[in-house]
C-alpha cells in the first residue's frame, strides 16, 4: 500500500518530464525546420526591396518622365504651367523658373536641341533619361554667345559616325548637313529613350512673362538618319 | 512547418519586410553623400550620372526636378540652426551671405513640394531683388505676417521647408568643394 502510494506519483512526474521532453524537442524539431523559410524570407526581402528601388523611378506614377514627359509628343517642346499652389508640375518647383520639356525617342533617329539664351535671363538644359538620370547639364555661360546647338545620338550611331569620319568616307557629315556643324556638341545617351528639360529664370515673379519668351527660338526635332 | 503553410507565409513576410525597407531608405532626402552646411543640405550627386539608386528613387517619389550639376546647386532646410523643425508659427530670420553663384532664389514649401499659398502671391525672392547691406550681406524676414524689407511670406501650414537655389555656383558639384561655401543662417525669433 505504501509503495502503491509513493509509486503513483513518480509514474507520473517521470511520465510528465518525458512528455515536456517530447515537446521541447518537437519545438526544436520544428524551430530547425523554419529556418531555411526565415532565410528564404529575408533573402526575398532583400530582392523586394532592391526591385522596388530599382524599378521605381520609372515605374512611379509622380516620376517626372512619366508624369511629364511621357504624354508629350516627340520633337515637341513644352512650357510646364507656372509654378504656384495649385498648378501641377514638378514637385518643389522654383516660382522664379520657366521650364519646359521635350521628349526624344532615338530609335526614331537622333535629337536636335537648338536654343539661343537672351544674355538677360539665365538659361540651362539638361538631358535625363527615363528613370531621372541626368547625363548632361550646360548653361548659356558654356556655350558660344548663349547658343545650344546639341545633338543627341546613341552611342552606336556615335561610333559609325567616328568610324565614318576617320576612314574619309565622303557620305560622313559636313558643316551644314544634319550630322555636324561647326558649334555642335554631340551627346551620346546611354538610353534611347528620355527627355530634355530647359530652365530660363526671371529675376523677379513679375518678369516671369519675359523669361517665358526666352524660349521661344527653342527647337527640339528628330532628325532621321540619313539613308 | 509544412511546405504549403509556410510558403505563402513567407512569399508575405518577404513582399512586408521589402516594401518596409523601401519606404524606410526614402525617408530622410535622396539617396547618400549628402553635405551639410549649419541648417542647410545638399546632396551634390544627383545633379550628375552618377547618382545612386536610393536618390533616383526618392527623386521619382517626390516628382521633383533636380538642378543638373552645371545648373546649379540645391540646399534644402527643414530645421533651424538649432534644429529644431520650421514652423510657419514662428518667424524666422534668414541672414548673412548665399553661395557665390550668378543668380539664387529662396522659396518656402509645404513638406509635400508646394508653394505655399498667402495672401501676397508672394512664393519666394531672389538674389537680383533683396536690400542688402554695403558688405552685401543681407536679412531676411521669414513670416506669416508682412515685414518690411526682405520678406518672405510663410503662408499657414505650420511646417515647411525652405530650398535655396544657387544656380550657376561657382562650385563643382563634388562635395569636398562645399567646404567654405558661405549659407546663410536661419535663426528662430518670436513664435505665436
Amino acid at each position: 500500500m505504501t509503495e502503491a502510494l509513493s509509486g503513483a506519483p513518480r509514474v507520473a512526474w517521470t511520465r510528465r518530464l518525458s512528455w515536456s521532453r517530447a515537446r521541447r524537442e518537437r519545438q526544436i524539431d520544428r524551430t530547425i525546420r523554419a529556418i531555411p523559410w526565415v532565410l528564404g524570407a529575408l533573402f526575398g526581402a532583400v530582392a523586394v526591396h532592391l526591385l522596388t528601388i530599382l524599378a521605381l523611378p520609372t515605374l512611379w506614377p509622380s516620376a517626372p518622365y512619366r508624369a511629364l514627359a511621357a504624354p508629350l509628343p516627340l520633337g515637341r517642346i513644352s512650357i510646364l504651367p507656372r509654378p504656384g499652389p495649385d498648378s501641377g508640375g514638378a514637385a518643389f518647383p522654383d516660382p522664379f523658373a520657366v521650364i519646359a520639356l521635350c521628349r526624344f525617342d532615338l530609335s526614331k533617329g537622333s535629337a536636335r536641341i537648338l536654343a539661343q539664351a537672351d544674355g538677360v535671363h539665365p538659361f540651362s538644359i539638361s538631358m535625363r533619361l527615363t528613370d531621372g538620370t541626368i547625363f548632361y547639364s550646360g548653361n548659356d555661360r558654356d556655350t558660344p554667345s548663349g547658343r545650344f546647338n546639341i545633338r543627341i545620338v546613341t552611342q552606336k550611331q556615335a561610333d559609325a559616325e567616328d568610324v565614318s569620319q576617320n576612314s574619309g568616307d565622303e557620305a560622313a557629315p559636313t558643316p551644314g548637313q544634319s550630322g555636324a556643324t561647326d558649334d555642335e556638341l554631340r551627346l551620346a545617351s546611354p538610353n534611347l529613350r528620355g527627355f530634355v528639360v530647359f530652365r530660363v529664370l526671371a529675376s523677379r515673379e513679375e518678369d516671369y512673362d519675359a523669361a517665358r519668351s526666352a524660349l521661344a527660338t527653342a527647337r527640339c526635332a528628330t532628325e532621321k538618319p540619313s539613308p | 512547418m509544412s511546405g504549403l503553410k509556410a510558403l505563402p507565409l513567407a512569399t508575405i513576410a518577404a513582399l512586408a519586410l521589402g516594401s518596409a525597407a523601401t519606404l524606410a531608405s526614402l525617408q530622410g532626402g535622396p539617396g547618400f553623400g549628402a553635405v551639410r552646411l549649419g541648417a542647410w543640405t545638399s546632396w551634390p550627386q544627383v545633379g550628375d550620372s552618377d547618382i545612386d539608386p536610393y536618390a533616383r528613387a526618392s527623386l521619382a517619389v517626390d516628382g521633383a526636378l533636380p538642378l543638373g550639376s552645371r545648373e546649379g546647386v540645391v540646399l534644402i532646410a527643414t530645421t533651424d540652426d538649432e534644429g529644431a523643425p520650421l514652423d510657419a508659427r514662428c518667424d524666422y530670420r534668414i541672414s548673412g551671405a548665399a553661395p557665390a553663384a550668378r543668380f539664387w532664389t529662396l522659396s518656402a514649401y509645404d513638406v509635400d513640394g508646394r508653394l505655399r499659398p498667402n495672401l501676397a502671391h508672394r512664393h519666394g525672392l531672389t538674389s537680383a531683388t533683396l536690400l542688402r547691406d554695403s558688405d552685401g550681406d543681407f536679412v531676411i524676414e521669414a513670416a506669416r505676417g508682412a515685414r518690411p524689407g526682405n520678406w518672405l511670406p510663410l503662408g499657414e501650414k505650420s511646417r515647411f521647408v525652405l530650398i535655396l537655389r544657387a544656380y550657376q555656383a561657382k562650385t563643382s558639384a563634388i562635395g569636398d568643394a562645399y567646404q567654405g561655401m558661405s549659407v546663410p543662417s536661419i535663426a528662430r525669433s518670436e513664435c505665436s
